[in-house]
């Protein structure tokens, strides 16, 4: 894990007095991965914040900005491009090494800018082009146009881990789909998405679909809607020619019961001769068509599986990418959205995780400014400055002032992300508890995994004589115990005498060794 | 006014400071690392930038976290007074999701005036609180859910969670949830898909450091120097408890108290202890008071029993232990007089007595449990046949006897055996 890097440490500052002596050249040998295409933009440069501009424009926010108006940006970054021109002369170096991409860097304070970049960052925030899912997209949109354009029924399973886009790509394919039937001039079906956790009962879907189907037939009270379906799609057809229904089933492990009954008759749905729904389960599961409908296999419908991966660094890279192209200027230090791709693809391949540790890796940025402009404030305040004096002050605050995201945020965001915290509570820990800990350490080393109270107790006892620390009776170390129950450190069972309770360690000793190391008290005790 | 009524006033005012948790968060919430400010930005940002976010609260039970939350939200509603709502939900009452959507139907009615029927199903509940979140994310208006004994939420299926969390993820609500649990794992408890969803925002509630325990008793303490109170008395007070603080022994008390349990629940406790015994008849907090409350909270129940014993009553203590030392595992009254004359033999006591006597010190050691049978079956056994066993450990025994006042040292010898 990477140790929460200092503020000074910023690889922005170490590269200032380097480059003060060539103001006008690009050095090759810049420590950071700078593009080739980085001269021309410069060029270009006032042609390039135009588009940007006007895209900006068009995208307004749904929700209350602060800074109301769309156009206030804008004015900003007109002022900001006259302001870099007008300063290249003067303090090149820091426009170079926060220009990765051409574009001006943001500015922290202003609010609407946080806001903006925070909703694009946002994980509810769908964009307008999905990307490294062309594939899986494609795979389901032709597998519905084959339906639609045969009138078959037929089904198809998603599955892939939490975070991969599934349910994101499903919405995208629904709006092709009644595209291209538009297009076509082919009958567009009729869609039905549900969410399986919100059925307060399992066999409610068929209602669902009941009341899609047929919005004007009453149900009858002697058949349930299951055979109601079943019935309309065993007949002919009297008027020919209506929709099919594109049925959308997320979460399908909800519906799992014992029996399996209803996921089987869901799917045995599409097997009817006048079946006219095309069925698409998503779940987590890779081999839940598998496992739970083996009988359909037998009957050679078993649902095609599109399997969504785990996303790969250069595609969560991508993907961040393509969310922040949006903006017109730049937040993230290169390297800090590659770090954070490395790692969340590393561990999860998770988009959503690593949506959520940019974001909390703009707060640490604001979290920072705000820090120093209260000390800048407070300092300012003491001592009265003279006034040429006050000039260094400032360009300090400028050049914080035009801070990006860099490795450092990125680091502490992930850090906090991924770090547990198990080591710090046990470093936090009362002394006697610490004492509990060693002793159970040493009563499992053994190779034993679990115990009772009593036998802990006499451990413990051992411990603290070897130590000479008085031990404390038997009501607060059952108490203590019950502490670290609590925590869930240990695990204790239940029994009528109190002694007998069986007691096992929830945490690794290892874990527990760390924690201690540091304190020569616990490493004799460890020994 | 006079010394016992101001002595009276102080003592008060004392006691509400420490019964008022928001009084005892205050000066550890200060600094602009704390919880506290953490919490209150991550909600508030919320709030301004109209986005959803998920926190957890996680800290052993009495560190603070529900006072801290409360101090958030009491000042969050008066920096923005109409666009909260706030629900609240207990996992030991609500973990059953349909309890909690009808709670949370009732808590929105109330909030909204609306009229709110005790007919309702699950699936309207479930409409009417999706319902509610999307009005109310179009009107700017937040919803916070907080969530009290989270671990009990991630039982079963965990179907409240999966439909609040996937409530967030559409665009046009606007709500924080905060979840309090007091487990340090409770989000391996969650299932995958609602982990990718809730955002892996922590925050960890350790005990308060030496400084900060130092900070809080002065600011506990310290009684106001303004016109509520008369000027000298408090003056003199305060200057008291400054020596007081600095003792090295008072130091040690305190740290010695909070080497069992470091909350700051307990310590509060504790403080409140100090205040009671604190006499009227002395004007000013001593010394003396920290340590009569150490004693009076530290108290060994059955070993403050074996003090009451008769000398026969330990001699029969100390023969069961030797049984039981020697793996005997299974002993009954007249294993333990033969034991008994044993010792006698051995080591010529003057203590020995008759065999009724015996008995009848045995049989008011039961009454008063410190020792009593295994079996539960009384099946027409006498006292004498049935298995006892020791219900005091060794330690205490030991204990017991070197504070008794006049004890046979031939038992001490014995013990040590």
């Amino acid at each position: 894990m990477p140790s929460i890097a200092a503020c000074n440490s910023s690889p922005h500052k170490v590269m200032v007095p380097v480059k003060s002596e060539k103001p006008s050249e690009i050095s090759p040998s810049n420590a950071q991965s700078t593009t080739p295409q980085k001269r021309k933009l410069r060029s270009n440069g006032p042609l390039v914040q135009e588009t940007l501009v006007s895209s900006l424009v068009k995208r307004k926010s749904p929700r209350r900005c602060l800074n109301s108006s769309p156009i206030s940006p804008a004015i900003e970054i007109e002022k900001d491009s006259s302001k870099q021109q007008e300063k290249t002369c003067e303090i090149p170096p820091k426009k170079l090494h926060d220009n990765f991409t051409g574009k001006p860097s943001w500015n922290p304070r202003d609010i609407g800018q946080i806001s903006a970049l925070k909703e694009a960052l946002h994980v509810s925030t769908a964009p307008s082009v999905v990307v490294c899912r062309e594939d899986e997209q494609k795979r389901i949109f032709d597998f519905c146009k084959a339906c639609i354009e045969q009138e078959k029924a037929g089904s198809l399973y998603v599955c892939g881990c939490p975070g991969t886009g599934k349910s994101l790509s499903m919405e995208k394919v629904k709006q092709h789909l009644v595209d291209w039937a538009k297009e076509m001039g082919l009958k567009c079906p009729d869609m039905l998405s549900m969410n399986c956790t919100s059925l307060a009962n399992i066999s409610e879907i068929f209602s669902k679909i009941m009341g899609k189907n047929l919005p004007r037939k009453r149900i009858n009270g002697s058949a349930s809607p299951l055979q109601h379906i079943q019935n309309l799609y065993s007949q002919q057809q009297q008027s020919s020619g209506s929709n099919m229904t594109l049925i959308v089933a997320d979460e399908l492990d909800y519906l799992i019961t014992k029996d399996r009954g209803v996921l089987h008759d869901l799917f045995m749905l599409t097997t009817f001769p006048f079946s006219r729904c095309i069925l698409i389960g998503i779940a987590n599961a890779i081999d839940l068509a598998d496992r739970f409908l083996p009988r359909l296999q037998s009957m050679n419908c078993k649902p095609m599986v599109v399997n969504f991966r785990a996303y790969s660094k250069d595609q969560i890279l991508r993907i961040l990418k393509e969310r922040l192209m949006a903006l017109p200027w730049t937040v993230f230090h290169p390297q800090a959205l590659e770090l954070c791709a490395r790692k969340v693809a590393a561990a999860s391949g998770d988009m959503r995780k690593a949506l959520c540790v940019c974001r909390s890796a703009i707060e640490i940025l604001e979290g920072e400014l705000r820090e120093s402009a209260s000390n800048l404030s407070s300092s300012a305040v003491e001592n009265e400055l003279p006034h040429p004096q006050t000039a260094p002050a400032c360009e300090f605050f400028k050049k914080q002032e035009s801070m990006i995201v860099g490795i450092d945020h990125m680091a502490v965001a992930l850090s906090k992300a991924y770090r547990s915290p198990i080591v710090d509570t046990i470093q936090s820990l009362p002394q006697h508890q610490q004492m509990i800990l060693c002793a159970a350490v040493k009563f499992f080393r053994g190779g034993k995994k679990d115990t009772v109270i009593g036998e802990l107790n006499k451990s413990y006892i051992d411990v603290c004589k070897s130590t000479m620390i008085p031990p404390v009776g038997v009501l607060e170390f059952l108490s203590m115990c019950q502490v670290l129950n609590d925590q869930g450190i240990l695990k204790l069972g239940q029994c009528r005498d109190d002694k007998l309770r069986r007691l096992n360690l929830k945490i690794d000793a290892a874990d527990i060794t760390f924690a201690l190391q540091g304190v020569r008290f616990f490493r004799n005790c460890l020994q | 006014m006079g010394f016992q009524s101001q002595v009276e006033k102080a003592k008060n005012l004392l006691r509400t400071r420490l019964c008022n948790p928001n009084f005892i968060i205050k000066p550890l919430s200060d600094s602009p690392d704390s919880n506290y400010c953490k919490l209150k930005f991550t909600i508030s940002s919320s709030i301004t930038e109209a986005c959803n976010n998920s926190i957890l609260l996680v800290g052993p039970r009495g560190s603070g976290k529900i006072a801290v939350l409360e101090l958030a939200l009491n000042d969050l509603l008066q920096e923005y007074p109409d666009t909260i709502s706030l629900i609240r939900l207990n996992g030991l009452l609500h973990s059953d999701e349909n309890c909690a959507f009808k709670e949370i139907a009732k808590q929105l009615c109330l909030e909204h005036h609306l009229l709110f029927s005790k007919m309702s199903s699950f699936d309207d509940n479930s409409q009417f609180m999706i319902a509610m979140l999307r009005e109310c994310g179009l009107a700017h208006k937040t919803i916070i859910f907080t969530l009290d004994e989270f671990d009990q939420f991630a039982q079963g299926k965990q179907r409240l969670l999966y439909s609040l969390l996937d409530a967030m993820n559409t665009v046009t609500s606007q709500a924080v949830v905060i979840g309090v649990s007091c487990r340090l794992d409770v989000d391996q408890l969650l299932e995958k898909r609602i982990r990718s969803r809730f955002s892996h925002r922590k925050l960890l509630f350790l005990p308060p450091s030496k400084e900060d325990v130092q900070r809080l008793l002065e600011h506990v303490f310290s009684l106001p120097t303004d016109s509520s109170f008369p000027h000298d008395y408090a003056a003199q007070f305060n200057g008291k408890l400054q020596n007081l603080l600095a003792d090295d022994r008072f130091k040690e008390i305190i740290s010695s108290y909070l080497d069992l349990n470091s909350t700051i629940n307990h310590l509060v406790r504790f403080l409140f202890i100090v205040v009671s015994l604190w006499e009227s008849k002395s004007g000013f907090l001593s010394l003396e008071n920290f340590k009569s409350a150490l004693s009076s909270i530290q108290r060994q129940p059955k070993q403050e029993c074996i003090k009451d014993c008769s000398i026969l009553e330990l001699y029969i203590l100390v023969c069961m232990k030797r049984l039981e030392v020697k793996e005997q595992n299974s002993y009954n009254f007249n294993s333990v007089m033969k034991e008994y004359r044993s010792v006698h033999d051995s080591f010529q006591t003057s203590d020995y007595y008759a065999w009724d006597v015996c008995l009848r010190s045995f049989e008011r050691l039961i009454q008063r449990e410190l020792i009593c049978f295994t079996d539960n079956r009384a099946h027409g056994q006498s006292v004498e046949f049935r298995p006892v066993k020791l219900l005091v450990s060794y330690v205490e025994l030991q204990g017991g006897l070197k504070s008794y006042r006049s004890c046979p040292i031939i038992l001490q010898k014995l013990m040590d055996h």
